[in-house]
């Protein structure tokens, strides 16, 4: 862990080092590298600004609802692909089928059908988050030993007793893993669909300031969201590493 | 009092060109308190037989009963058991695991508790009771499973190979240790083997089996007085009971 986190300060000092040290000695045209200071002084000025605020609560809102469609459902797809492999068998070709389909290609299909708005935003995250977890939580059920199940059988284990003391322990770090993955696609479908038609949100902010050359507010959005999706991954990540710390001595990665 | 009787038992597996005979008119009786091992070659069915015992599996034909009762699915107060794997609950203590039958069926906290501590004791192991399994070598799991095994009290212990994934000398050890704890709890068990010289070490009663479809072709009580020590197994009695068993596998092999 205290490893993990030197990383990230090296990572950050680097980062934000060279990137200060660039602008400097002028390195790019000023107009496209503008200094650290710049950068985060709009910063801060956006965390006072009620308008950027909404956007980026509705962006949240949008990622919010997607993952809360998107991981119930897709944990219980898992799920019954796990326990049924005949059911299996049909639908996981199907499953990786459209994981190795990039998705964004189905925006502007996902725009005629649903308009442009809030929930075809969230839709456009549901899909983006849904067959990852569903990938995951299918590994998560196969990978429980069946000589678990059978001694909890032998001890007397009702059928509920073996889904909840033994699957749902058991299944966690995994599903916890496809959870983590799905937030990540979650805010990417969400992004993508922001930044390719909409009217408001982060995403749509960081398109426009693009497009109009305003690259000090470009940068803040971006190490804006940056941020925060480094700190949801982490938070996450924290969880999953937490539930899988029976299963490994060392915590690779 | 017999606390199992197995009539005529048959297993079949699968159908058609896949069809396997696993077990075929398997008979034999086992008196309670007594230590039996049931030794054949690997394949032979002797895990199969165990299931059907568990309650885990179903017999295709024939009966078998515990304590009197027909076996129709686990019986856990009556049958404790103890697997090839250890098969401990990762995400539980050493102690939480050997609490784990009780707490299924909502034994009270403190109760179980304290009983299991004294199992964990009785396994060598109290001082571990608040590690995790990943924490523990082999050995000391598969005692984590028996002391679990142990834990509802029952008349019967089922033990399938539980010491073949450990090394020879944790092996013989655990073999050593398995007999202490026999000794002072006096359960029955129905063990089950394929190295010959651990089942007449450890057993009253050795059953011999087959190679598939698996059925008993010899019963031989072994009479070492007890408490038995390691150094029998290279007494000359010991090895013409090995060599009798040997060359009934090999008979039946041919």
């Amino acid at each position: 862990m205290g490893a993990a986190l030197a990383g990230y300060l090296i990572f950050a000092v680097a980062l934000f080092g060279g990137w200060e040290l660039a602008a400097r000695l002028a390195v790019a045209d000023a107009e496209l590298l503008p200094p650290v200071a710049t950068v985060a002084a709009i910063l801060w000025r956006f965390m006072h600004d009620p308008a950027f605020l909404g956007d980026l609560e509705l962006t949240a809102a949008e990622v919010a609802v997607g993952f809360l469609i998107a991981a119930p459902l897709a944990v219980s797809t898992g799920f019954l692909l796990g326990e049924r492999l005949h059911l299996a068998e049909t639908f996981n070709p199907i499953v990786h089928f459209i994981l190795a389909v990039p998705q964004s290609i189905f925006l502007p299909v996902f725009i005629l059908a649903f308009g442009i708005g809030f929930l075809e935003k969230v839709l456009f995250g549901v899909t983006h988050a849904y067959f990852v977890i569903v990938v995951n939580s299918f590994a998560a059920v196969r990978s429980i030993p069946p000589p678990l199940i059978a001694a909890a059988r032998v001890f007397g284990a009702t059928r509920a007793q073996i889904y909840t003391r033994i699957y749902l322990p058991a299944m966690l770090p995994l599903v916890l893993t496809g959870l983590r993955l799905g937030m990540v696609l979650c805010i990417i479908g969400v992004l993508l669909a922001e930044m390719y038609a909409s009217r408001h949100g982060i995403g749509r902010l960081i398109f426009t300031w693009g497009e109009g050359y305003q690259v000090p507010e470009l940068l803040a959005g971006i190490v804006l969201v940056s941020i925060l999706t480094v700190a949801v991954n982490e938070a996450m990540r924290l969880a999953e590493l937490r539930a899988g710390r029976f299963y490994a001595r060392v915590s690779a990665a | 009092m017999q606390i199992i009787e197995v009539n005529k038992l048959g297993k079949n597996f699968g159908a058609g060109r896949a069809h396997v005979r696993a077990l075929a008119d398997v008979s034999f009786a086992v008196e309670e308190g007594r230590f039996v091992t049931l030794v054949g070659p690997s394949g032979c069915g002797k895990s199969t037989l165990l299931q059907i015992l568990a309650g885990l599996i179903a017999a295709t034909s024939g009966e078998a009963r515990i304590d009197g009762e027909r076996i129709r699915a686990p019986m856990p107060d009556k049958i404790g058991m103890v697997f090839q794997d250890p098969t401990l609950l990762p995400w539980k203590t050493a102690l939480a695991n050997v609490e784990f039958p009780l707490d299924l069926r909502g034994v009270d906290r403190a109760v179980r508790r304290k009983r299991c501590l004294a199992l964990l004791d009785l396994v060598g192991l109290r001082e571990f009771a608040d590690n995790y399994p990943h924490e523990l070598s082999g050995g000391m799991r598969q005692r984590v499973a028996i002391a679990r095994g142990l834990a509802q009290d029952p008349r019967l212990i089922l033990m399938d190979e539980p010491f073949a994934a450990l090394d020879e000398q944790t092996r013989t050890r655990m073999g050593h240790d398995l007999l202490e704890i026999w000794e002072r709890t006096r359960k029955t068990v129905f063990f089950i083997t394929h190295s010959l010289a651990e089942a007449i070490y450890l057993s009253d009663m050795v059953l011999v089996m087959s190679p598939r479809p698996g059925r008993i072709i010899d019963t031989i009580a072994i009479d070492f007085p007890r408490p038995r020590d390691i150094d029998i197994i290279g007494s000359e009695a010991f090895g013409q009971i090995r060599n009798r068993i040997w060359h009934r596998i090999a008979q039946a092999q041919a």
